[in-house]
């Protein structure tokens, strides 16, 4: 059942174990601005419940919070399922690995649906000011800049997730071959980290939006 | 699937399985808070959940506590520079 588990040296590192380390020192490099990009959006919802209480506490009662809460759940799932994947590529088991996979992108997908599900709600209770229809709290304007900075957070991070699916999707087809695992290991253990890293901002996302002071 | 190969499964297995264990825990801590219990200051309660639920992704999931001092130094690195902009930006607002 088990296969061969390594790293192919490429001609401009020394070591294998030096390749592993500048990937996954570059992964982490790459995933702190993305940080930083969510950190500067997290700041703003804080300020505007800081400024504007009562608007948000509004605004956040219109907000669906059963579907935040299951894609939470969907999303730490999903995580497990990445770990799975990462334990059995170094195991070199390639065909639950690739189960494993495909898992992780299906919650990922089912993550979408919901979101997408979500969207349509929003709009159909008139909950999307920026489109050129009746917005359903006109009456209190600093709702808006809540609900704007919702659908920004929520929309970026569904982009990262949708681009996360695709790239999985890409590096099951290229695991399947024989021999990846011999070769690339390392690449599910790097993408394992964007994975988590996408749950892990999801993790903040929902309180920062959904729950607190609701 | 034999004994050993279950044993080295186990092995790989156990801290994400205990890590995710957490993570559903804590989140029905956050969901309760949201949707049940209200109370004044339920803001704190939900700010500490949400900062053990990041502090298991990055030890258990993404396994910085298995990493190189490097790596350890520079995932955490990150999230100071994040803490130096909050900290600044919320002094400013909150006592100005």
């Amino acid at each position: 059942m088990a296969e061969a588990v390594g790293i192919a040296l490429s001609e401009h590192f020394e070591s294998v174990e030096q390749q592993r380390e500048a990937t996954t020192l570059g992964m982490w490099a790459w995933l702190l601005t993305e940080l930083l990009l969510f950190a500067g959006l997290f700041l703003i919802a804080l300020i505007l419940r800081i400024q504007h209480p009562q608007s948000v506490t509004l605004a956040t009662t219109h907000l669906k919070f059963w579907i935040g809460a299951a894609n939470t759940a969907v999303l730490i799932c999903s995580s497990f399922t990445m770990s799975g994947a990462i334990a059995c590529s170094r195991l070199g088991w390639r065909g639950p690995m690739l189960h494993c996979m495909l898992a992780t992108a299906s919650l990922g997908t089912l993550f979408l649906v919901l979101k997408g599900y979500e969207y349509y709600t929003d709009y159909v209770e008139h909950m999307i000011p920026f489109l050129d229809r009746p917005y359903a709290l006109a009456a209190d304007p600093a709702t808006r800049l809540f609900v704007d900075v919702y659908f920004v957070t929520t929309a970026l991070h569904g982009l990262h997730l949708m681009t996360g699916v695709s790239i999985l999707l890409v590096l099951t087809r290229m695991a399947a071959r024989p021999h990846f695992l011999a070769t690339h290991q390392n690449r599910i253990e790097i993408y394992g980290l964007y994975w988590h890293f996408i749950d892990l901002i999801w993790i903040i996302v929902f309180p920062v939006l959904y729950v607190l002071n609701r | 699937m034999t004994a050993d190969e279950k044993r080295a499964l186990w092995r790989q297995m156990r801290v994400p399985l205990l890590g995710f264990i957490a993570l559903l825990g804590l989140l029905a801590i956050n969901v309760a808070l949201g949707a049940i219990v209200n109370f004044r200051g339920s803001w704190v309660v939900e700010a500490c959940v949400t900062v053990c639920m990041v502090g298991v992704v990055l030890l258990l999931s993404m396994d910085v506590r298995e990493a190189s001092p490097l790596i350890r130094l520079f995932s955490g690195l990150g999230f100071f520079w994040v803490l130096i902009m909050f900290t600044m930006t919320l002094t400013d607002y909150l006592w100005r």
